[in-house]
């Protein structure tokens, strides 16, 4: 208890928290959603502004974020089939399924915005960058979730394919695929659902996307602008979770 | 069809969980191996199917010594035993007939079994092996949905598929509801008969095993200390054989109570 509280106290000062900036804060950002506020919904302008009216980009800038997504999710479940099967310890031997988990490890650890900002350094603006780095972080998460639900089932059925001879991709493809079908697909969708979240943040280090417009309308000052766009990414973070929990349902 | 000299078999350096002077089995025989848990049963079973390697003496199955044999020659061999679980090992998400296909994984073309492809031979000896077990009706259920004694008959199946020249069971009742056990144990023996495999099955039960073979070997500590004819397994031996355990396994309730002792043990 003791311990908590003065781990607490140190991360209490060394961010330099105070009550008195905490309250004295309350008006400015109340200040801040008052001049976000009521979001900018308008289709067209006659007045000069440095972007179109957002609404006019939400639907390409949901589509990048999205299609990102999509497509670094797809390249990250394809590597983590592969590397997360020899990563389970009951299919590989020692010296193939451990240097592989720590790999995994090494991979999952970087966080993603990172990821996407030295990709942008190497591969430059745009999609591109983004659909990499959703791409190997996910390898990282679901490589390990992979080779856990493969650890997890039931090795009977993998003796009774060795006794009918089968070799060892037929014991993988009948005894262990059957079993963690299901599961794998479930967390894939999971995974998918969290990447839509991420590279959304992405477009603060020039992935495009829905993040670099609320970046762009916020360096104009544009702040209904950012309203919008924040909303449609809730929207659509929203729908997109629902979607996902109803397929998990049914693949149950 | 099953030759067994001098074998040892160790895990470790403990002290040998299966030692066996001689033991033959010959084609078309029907034995049930008896004893007490941690006689060695399944250890013995196993060593048939060639996953236990013995120490030292020789097992030869079909002619192989599986002993000293290389890989590449025990494989046909095991590919031709087919085996029936306690616990039926089957792959729950799967139809009937999938699982049942699963025995010609060793038989069939590697590659077209990864993409799901079987000849017509495949599906054909499947078939009638479903036919065979009596599930010709319920082929595309998921194994998951059929009763304990349902899923069994789905395993004898996936081993007939295999078009086994041995059968082996281990202890294919004790996971059955007990009022099935006999059906499945006639079933067993039907197969057997029609295909003149060799069975080699493991019971808990003395008075089932009694019924339902030809050659009782019974195994305590390692060690071969009846064989013969059912008729020659009196009272007297089945106490040696049991002497210092509690209670006689005499039906399906007795046996799962100790069964929950020794894996609590």
């Amino acid at each position: 208890m003791g311990t908590l509280l003065a781990i607490l106290v140190w991360c209490w000062v060394g961010t330099g928290m105070s009550t008195h900036d905490l309250i004295g804060s309350g008006p400015r950002i109340a200040d801040f959603f008052d001049r976000m506020l009521p979001p900018d919904l308008t289709w067209t302008t006659n007045e000069p502004r440095p972007f179109a009216p957002p609404l006019k980009i939400a639907w390409t800038a949901v589509s990048i974020t999205l299609q990102i997504s999509v497509l670094g999710t797809a390249i990250g479940f394809v590597l983590a089939i592969v590397l997360g099967f020899l990563a389970a310890e009951n299919l590989t031997p020692h010296w193939v399924h451990h240097p592989l988990k720590i790999a995994l490890a090494l991979l999952r650890s970087i966080p993603v915005i990172l990821l996407a900002l030295l990709f942008v350094t190497a591969v430059g603006l745009g999609a591109v960058p983004g659909v990499l780095a959703i791409g190997v972080h996910s390898v990282g998460m679901l490589g390990k979730l992979f080779a856990e639900e493969v650890e997890g089932a039931d090795e009977g059925v993998w003796e009774a394919m060795d006794s009918a001879g089968a070799n060892w991709f037929q014991k993988v493809r009948y005894a262990i695929w059957p079993q963690v079908a299901a599961q794998i697909y479930s967390l894939t969708l999971f995974r998918l659902d969290m990447n839509i979240r991420e590279s959304a943040v992405l477009g603060l280090v020039g992935v495009a996307g829905l993040g670099l417009w609320i970046e762009n309308y916020r360096r104009a000052f544009d702040y209904p602008s950012v309203a919008t766009l924040v909303i449609v990414t809730m929207m659509v973070v929203l729908i997109v979770e629902q979607l996902s929990i109803q397929v998990r349902r049914r693949l149950k | 069809m099953i030759k067994i000299e001098y074998l040892e078999v160790k895990y470790g350096r403990n002290p040998p969980v299966l030692s066996i002077d001689k033991l033959h089995i010959g084609p078309r025989e029907r034995v049930a191996i008896i004893g007490p848990s941690g006689a060695g049963k399944s250890t013995l079973l196993r060593t048939i199917k060639g996953y236990v390697r013995p120490a030292r003496g020789k097992i030869e199955v079909m002619g192989v010594n599986l002993a000293t044999a290389r890989r590449r020659e025990r494989q046909p061999v095991n590919q031709r035993i087919g085996v029936v679980y306690q616990q039926f090992h089957l792959v729950k998400r799967l139809s009937v007939v999938k699982n049942v296909l699963c025995g010609r994984l060793g038989l069939t073309s590697r590659w077209r079994s990864l993409l799901g492809i079987f000849s017509a031979e495949d599906r054909a000896v499947a078939w009638s092996a479903i036919c065979e077990v009596g599930l010709s009706k319920k082929v595309h259920q998921r194994a998951d949905t059929l009763s304990g004694g349902e899923q069994q008959r789905v395993a004898v199946a996936r081993a007939l598929a295999q078009q086994p020249t041995i059968i082996l069971a281990d202890e294919p009742v004790s996971s059955v509801d007990p009022a099935w056990a006999e059906d499945i144990l006639e079933l067993i023996l039907q197969v057997q008969a029609h295909h003149n495999a060799t069975l080699v099955m493991s019971l808990h039960q003395p008075d089932l095993a009694r019924r339902f073979a030809d050659r009782i070997i019974g195994l305590r500590d390692g060690k071969v200390v009846f064989d013969g004819p059912p008729s020659m397994l009196t009272e007297n031996s089945l106490k040696e054989l049991y002497r210092g355990i509690d209670s006689l396994p005499l039906n399906g309730a007795a046996t799962h109570a100790e069964k929950d002792q020794t894996r609590s043990a």
